[in-house]
C-alpha cells in the first residue's frame, strides 16, 4: 500500500491540473495522475517532427477564466497568449477578411454587402451584451431540477433578476442564442452568404452539428464569450503552443504543493461500501485518497474506472446514453514555406489569424450532411493557423507549422468502414485538397504531417469517440443535464468520487472553469463535513 | 352588455377554426363579436374538399384529434352535429419490402406485434408510451396557461408559474429531470435510445416534424412530438381522429357554435388594414373600402401578415418591423388528393382495418432526414415523407358511391425552390412523384385513382392566406416556442399596438386543428375587456 493522499486527480488535463492546484492551495495533499509522458490532457505541445512542435490536439486560447489566470498566477508560471488578429476565408479569387480594426473590417465587409458592413457592429455590440449577461453562468453550480433545494436554485434566481432587466430586444436575443441554428440567428443581421458562412462556422467546432441545426448559434457565442489580456471576444496562441497552458497550469500546481506523476494510468477507482478510497494503478500500485476527482469524462469514469455494479442502474443507463459522437479531426503540418492563397498571394498579415475554409453556407450544410450519414466530408471545413507567425519558436528558422482543425469526420462510419489507416490517409488528403484549391502550393512546401481521426484522438487522449468537448454541447446536454440529469453538481453517486472536466458544466474548450468549481465544491463539502463533525 | 355606441367589442379577421373559437368565446361571454373571412366560408385549414363529382374528402388536414377537449365541452360542438370517429389503429407505416410497423390505440396491442420483431422494443414500447404521456402532460399544462411577462410578471403569472412547479413536482424527480431533458433533443435520439428497429423508430419520429421543415435529427423535435401528444390520448402512437363528413365538419360546427353565441359571420370579407388612433387599435378595413369600428381586434391571420401586413410600419416602429419580419415561416407541406375507384392494397398488409390509420412513408429514420435535407437546399426530396389516411374506410359517406379518398400530406416540398423553379410548374410533377412513391409501397395504386388534385405551399399561400405556405402560421422551432412564440414580449396574445390580438396558431401554443390558441386568446381579451382596459 501507497501513500495515502487528501486527494487524487485522475488525469492530468488542463481542468484535472486546475482543480489541483486550487485544492492544493487549499493546503490538501494532492496527487495528479496522467496516462500519458506529458501532461495537459487535449492541450499539449508535442514534437511529432523533429523540430516542429505541434498543439497536438486544442491549438488556440480564449476562453481560459481570467481568475484562474490571476488566482493561479500563471504567468509568473510562463503563460502568455500572444493574440492574433482576424480570421481570413479565402473564396475562390475573393477572399473575405474580418480584424479587429473595425475601420477595416467595415471596408471589407463591405466588398460583399453594405448592410452587412453597417450590421457588423451593431451585432458585435449584441453579442457583447448577450455576453456580459450570459458570463456569471459559466461560474455557476447547476441546480437539479429533481431537488427542490432553494439554495442551489439562488443564483438562478438572481440571474433571472437580471433577464427581466434586460431591454426585450435583448431577451429575445438570449432565448434565440440558446435555441436557434447559427445561420438562423445571423440571417437576421447579414445577407451576404460568405459573410454568413463565415461567422457560423464558430458555431459548429467540435460539434456534430451543421450550421442550420438548432443549437449551433449557442456554440458560436461560447466561441465569442472568451478574452486575451481583457480583450473581448479575442484568441490568443499560448507561447509554446497550447501545452504551455498545460504546463503554466501544472508549475503552478506544483509550487502549490501538488504532486504530478506521468505515466501512472489508472486502472480502477478503489470503491469501498459506497465511497471512493483511492485508486489502482495499471502497475497495480494501489493509492489511498480521501476524495478522488475524475478529470476522465463520463463514460470512462462511470463505465470504464468504476467496477459494474457499483453503480446503480437507472443512473449507470444515464451515462450510457450521453451523446458523445467526435466529429472533429486535426491535420498538423510541418512546413518549409508559407502557403500562397491565389486571391491574396505571397506572405502577409492574413497568414496571421484564422484562416477559414468555409465558402458558403449550403457548402458546410452539405459537408455536415456527409457526416450525419456516416462518412467524413467530402469537401470538409477546416479552421486553420500558422503558430509559427505568432511564436517563430515553434519550428527551425524559417520553417512553419500549420494546424488544421477539420468538421466532420464522425467517429462512428456507415457500412462497416473503419478509420484505418487507408480512411486516415484518405480524410487527411482531402483536407489537403481543400487547402489546395486556395493554396496551390501546399503540397509542396509539407514536409511532415500528422493526421487524427476520432479514433485517433479517443485513443491518444482517452476521450469518448474522440469527442473533444468530452461529450456533445447540445441543448439536452448542458446546464443541470451535464453529463447526468441530477449529478451536475460535480459529485457523484459514489461518495468521495467528484467529476472535474469538460463534462461537466460549463462544459469544453480551454476554460478552467469545470476544475476550479468541481475544487471549490470539494473543498465546500470538506467544510461542510469537518463542520458536523465538530 | 353591449357597447353604447353599436361599435363591435370585438371583430376577429379570419375565420380559421382558431377565430371561430375565440369568436364563440367571446360570443358566450356576452359580448358582440363580427367574424370577417375573405374566403366564400369559414373554418381555414380545417375543410372538406371535393375531389369528384359526389366524392368528398379533407383538403389539407386529415385528422382532427387534437382539438382541445374543454373547447369541445364549452362550445357543444357534439350537439352542433361533430361526429369523432376514433379507429383502434392510428398508425401503419409499411416498409418497402412488405410488412411494416402498426401502432394501435392501445399500447399492449402494438407490443404484442412488435415482439415477433424485436423482444426489446415490444419491451421498450409501453414504457416509452407512459414516457411521451407523462411529459405531454406537462406540456399540456404549459399549452393551457398565457405566457408569462418577462418584464414585470404579474400576479397571474405567479401563480400559473406556482401551478407549473407543482404539475413539475408531481411527475416525480427522475420524470422530472427527463422532461428537462427530452424536451429540446432532436427526435431521432429520443427514439434512436429507446428502440432498435429503425422503421419503428421512424412511425414514432416522424410525426415530429411533419408540417415543419426540421428533419427528426434537429434539436427541438422531440418537443413538437410530446406538443402533438399534449391534451389529447396520443401517447407514443399520436392521435388518429376523424370527424364524420370531413374537416369540414368540426368548421361547420365551430360556425354554428359561434353563431348560436351571439357572434356574426361575414364571408367574403377580406381585411387590409387595422385602423389605430393614438397607438390603440380602433377597428378594420375591407378590401371593400368599408370601416368597422370595433374596440378589440383580434387576429386568426398568421403573426407576420397581422403585423407587417395590417399595420402600418409607423404604428410598430422599425426594431419591431425587423423582428416580426425575422419570424420564421418556412413552409415545407403540400398535399395531394386522391379520389380511387376502390381501396388500394398495400404491400405491408392485407387487413383493411390497418389502412384505416394514418399511413406512414417512412420507412427510416434517415430516409426522413433525407427528405428534409433536400428542402434545405430548396430542392423537392425524390423520396418524400408521407402521411396519407384513407377516411372513406372510417366514413362512407364522404364517397356514397363506394369510391375511396386518399388524402396524402407530403413533408418536405420548400416554398421557395432554387434554380427559378416554380410551383406552379412543378405542380403536377409533385403529383406524379407523390405518386411513383406510394407505388413503392402500394402497387398498382395508380391504375385506381379517378381523380388528383395537388396543392403545393404556394396555393396554400394562396387559398389559405398562410405566409410561407406555412399551416402551423410560424416554425415549431424551440426559438418560437411558449413566451417567445411569435415574439419575445408579445406571446400572451396582445400584440405591440393596444387593442390587437393575435389568437391563431402563431400564437403559443401553436398549431394543429387544437382551438388552443383561440380558446387562451378569448380568455385575455375578457380579461382586458372586463377591467376596460379596451376603451
Amino acid at each position: 500500500m501507497g501513500k495515502r493522499y487528501d486527494v487524487v486527480v485522475v488525469g492530468g488535463g488542463h481542468n484535472g491540473l486546475t482543480a489541483a492546484a486550487y485544492l492544493a492551495k487549499a493546503g490538501l495533499s494532492t496527487l495528479v495522475l496522467e496516462r500519458r509522458h506529458v501532461v495537459g490532457g487535449a492541450a499539449v505541445t508535442e514534437e511529432i517532427v523533429p523540430g516542429y512542435q505541434f498543439s497536438v490536439a486544442s491549438y488556440v486560447v480564449s476562453l481560459l477564466r481570467p481568475e484562474i489566470i490571476r488566482e493561479l498566477n500563471l504567468p509568473a508560471h510562463g503563460l502568455e497568449v500572444l493574440p492574433f488578429d482576424g480570421s481570413f476565408t479565402p473564396l475562390g479569387d475573393r477572399y473575405l477578411w474580418v480584424t479587429n480594426d473595425p475601420g477595416r473590417t467595415y471596408h471589407e465587409l463591405r466588398k460583399f454587402s453594405v448592410n452587412d458592413a453597417e450590421a457588423w457592429h451593431e451585432f458585435g455590440f449584441l453579442t457583447t451584451e448577450i455576453i456580459r449577461f450570459i458570463k456569471p453562468i459559466l461560474a455557476m453550480v447547476p441546480p437539479d431540477p429533481g431537488r427542490f433545494d432553494p439554495r442551489e436554485w439562488l443564483p438562478l434566481g438572481a440571474l433571472a433578476k437580471a433577464f427581466r432587466g434586460l431591454p426585450t430586444e435583448l431577451q429575445a436575443a438570449f432565448v434565440q442564442i440558446m435555441t436557434m441554428s447559427a445561420v438562423d440567428f445571423l440571417e437576421q443581421w447579414f445577407e451576404s452568404d460568405p459573410i454568413i458562412g463565415a461567422i457560423a462556422s464558430n458555431g459548429i467546432i467540435g460539434t456534430f452539428l451543421g450550421v442550420r441545426s438548432p443549437g449551433t448559434a449557442y456554440v458560436m457565442l461560447h466561441h465569442f464569450m472568451g478574452e486575451v489580456d481583457g480583450s473581448f471576444g479575442a484568441w490568443g496562441i499560448p507561447r509554446g503552443g497550447t501545452g504551455g497552458v498545460s504546463e503554466a497550469i501544472a508549475s503552478s500546481a506544483r509550487s502549490l504543493g501538488a504532486e504530478l506523476r506521468t505515466e501512472a494510468p489508472v486502472a480502477r477507482i478503489d470503491v469501498r461500501g459506497d465511497r471512493a478510497v483511492g485508486v489502482t494503478l495499471e502497475s497495480g500500485e494501489e493509492i489511498e485518497a480521501g476524495v478522488v476527482l475524475s478529470n476522465a469524462d463520463a463514460r470512462r469514469t462511470y463505465l470504464g474506472l468504476l467496477d459494474s455494479g457499483v453503480l446503480p442502474a437507472d443512473f449507470a443507463e444515464d451515462v450510457g446514453r450521453y451523446k458523445y459522437r467526435g466529429s472533429s479531426g486535426k491535420v498538423n503540418l510541418a512546413l518549409d514555406g508559407l502557403p500562397n492563397f491565389t486571391c491574396l498571394p505571397g506572405p502577409g498579415e492574413h497568414l496571421r489569424g484564422a484562416i477559414g475554409f468555409a465558402s458558403s453556407v449550403d457548402e458546410m450544410e452539405t459537408a455536415y450532411d456527409d457526416s450525419k450519414y456516416g462518412r467524413f466530408s467530402r469537401r470538409p471545413f477546416i479552421d486553420m493557423m500558422i503558430p509559427t507567425l505568432v511564436d517563430a519558436s515553434m519550428a527551425p528558422p524559417g520553417k512553419h507549422v500549420m494546424s488544421c482543425f477539420v468538421q466532420w469526420a464522425p467517429y462512428h462510419l456507415a457500412g462497416g468502414a473503419v478509420w484505418d489507416s487507408a480512411m486516415r490517409d484518405a480524410f487527411g488528403e482531402a483536407v489537403i485538397d481543400v487547402i489546395e484549391e486556395s493554396a496551390p502550393n501546399i503540397r509542396d512546401i509539407i514536409v511532415g504531417k500528422q493526421v487524427l481521426t476520432p479514433l485517433d484522438i479517443e485513443e491518444t487522449f482517452g476521450l469518448t469517440e474522440g469527442n473533444i468537448f468530452q461529450g456533445e454541447l447540445t441543448l439536452e446536454q448542458l446546464f443541470f443535464n451535464r453529463p447526468v440529469p441530477g449529478w451536475a453538481r460535480y459529485r457523484t453517486p459514489i461518495k468521495n468520487l467528484w467529476l472535474c472536466g469538460s463534462a461537466t458544466h460549463p462544459g469544453g474548450g480551454i476554460m478552467g472553469a469545470p476544475g476550479k468549481i468541481a475544487a471549490m465544491q470539494v473543498l465546500r463539502s470538506a467544510r461542510r463535513t469537518r463542520g458536523r463533525a465538530a | 352588455m353591449r357597447t353604447g355606441d353599436g361599435r363591435y367589442d370585438a371583430v376577429v379577421v379570419g375565420g380559421g377554426h382558431n377565430g371561430l373559437v375565440a369568436a364563440a368565446y367571446l360570443g358566450m361571454a356576452g359580448r358582440r363579436v363580427l367574424i370577417l373571412e375573405r374566403r366564400d366560408h369559414a373554418g381555414g385549414i380545417a375543410a372538406t374538399a371535393e375531389m369528384a363529382p359526389g366524392v368528398r374528402g379533407p383538403y389539407l388536414l386529415h385528422t382532427v384529434g387534437r382539438l382541445r377537449a374543454s373547447v369541445g365541452r364549452d362550445l357543444a360542438l357534439e350537439s352542433h352535429g361533430l361526429r369523432l370517429i376514433r379507429p383502434d389503429v392510428r398508425v401503419f407505416a409499411p416498409n418497402p419490402d412488405g410488412g411494416g410497423v402498426t401502432l394501435w390505440a392501445d399500447p399492449g396491442r402494438t407490443a404484442d406485434e412488435l415482439r415477433s420483431r424485436s423482444a426489446d422494443d415490444a419491451r421498450a414500447y409501453p414504457e416509452f408510451d407512459r414516457k411521451v404521456r407523462s411529459i405531454s402532460s406537462f406540456v399540456a399544462r404549459l399549452d393551457a396557461i398565457t405566457p408569462p411577462d418577462l418584464k414585470s410578471p404579474t400576479l397571474a403569472d405567479a401563480f400559473h408559474g406556482l401551478g407549473l412547479g407543482r404539475a413539475f413536482r408531481k411527475l416525480g424527480a427522475r420524470a422530472g429531470r427527463e422532461t428537462l431533458r427530452a424536451l429540446p433533443m432532436p427526435v431521432a435520439d429520443l427514439v434512436g435510445e429507446t428502440f432498435e428497429r429503425d422503421d419503428l423508430q421512424a412511425a414514432i419520429a416522424s410525426r415530429a416534424v411533419l408540417f415543419t421543415a426540421m428533419g427528426p435529427w434537429t434539436a427541438g423535435t422531440a418537443a413538437v412530438l410530446m406538443a402533438d401528444s399534449a391534451g389529447n390520448d396520443g401517447g407514443a402512437a399520436g392521435q388518429t381522429v376523424f370527424a364524420q363528413g370531413g374537416p369540414g365538419a368540426l368548421a361547420d360546427a365551430l360556425v354554428a357554435a359561434a353563431r348560436n353565441a351571439g357572434a356574426e359571420i361575414r364571408t367574403g370579407a377580406e381585411v387590409t388594414r387595422v385602423t389605430t388612433r393614438d397607438g390603440r387599435a380602433t377597428g378594420v378595413v375591407l378590401a371593400s373600402g368599408e370601416e368597422i369600428a370595433a374596440r378589440a381586434v383580434v387576429s386568426g391571420v398568421d403573426p407576420k401578415q397581422t403585423l407587417l401586413r395590417f399595420l402600418d410600419p409607423q404604428e410598430l416602429g422599425p426594431t419591431l418591423v425587423w423582428r416580426a419580419s425575422n419570424i420564421r415561416t418556412p413552409g415545407c407541406t403540400a398535399k395531394v388528393n386522391l379520389a380511387l375507384a376502390e381501396v388500394p392494397r398495400f404491400g405491408g398488409t392485407d387487413d383493411p382495418e390497418r389502412l384505416r390509420a394514418r399511413i406512414v412513408i417512412a420507412p427510416g429514420v434517415d430516409y426522413v432526414e433525407r427528405a428534409a435535407d433536400a428542402a434545405k437546399y430548396r430542392r423537392m426530396s425524390t423520396e418524400p415523407f408521407l402521411e396519407a389516411t384513407i377516411p372513406t374506410l372510417a366514413d362512407p359517406s364522404l364517397a356514397p358511391n363506394g369510391g375511396h379518398v386518399m388524402s396524402v400530406l407530403v413533408q418536405f416540398a420548400p416554398y421557395r425552390l432554387r434554380d427559378g423553379a416554380t410551383w406552379d410548374a412543378e405542380r403536377e410533377g409533385l403529383g406524379d412523384l407523390v405518386l411513383k412513391t406510394l407505388e413503392t409501397y402500394a402497387p398498382g395504386l395508380s391504375n385506381i385513382v379517378t381523380a388528383r388534385h395537388v396543392l403545393t405551399p404556394l396555393d396554400l399561400e394562396r387559398d389559405l392566406g398562410l405566409t410561407g405556405g406555412h399551416p402551423l402560421h410560424a416554425e415549431p422551432g424551440l426559438d418560437q416556442f411558449f413566451a417567445w412564440r411569435p415574439l419575445l414580449g408579445f406571446a400572451r396574445y396582445r400584440m405591440p399596438v393596444d387593442g390587437l390580438y393575435l389568437c391563431g396558431s402563431g400564437a403559443h401554443p401553436g398549431g394543429g386543428i387544437t382551438g388552443a390558441p383561440g380558446q387562451n386568446a378569448a380568455r385575455e381579451i375578457l380579461a382586458d375587456l372586463k377591467a376596460r382596459r379596451l376603451r
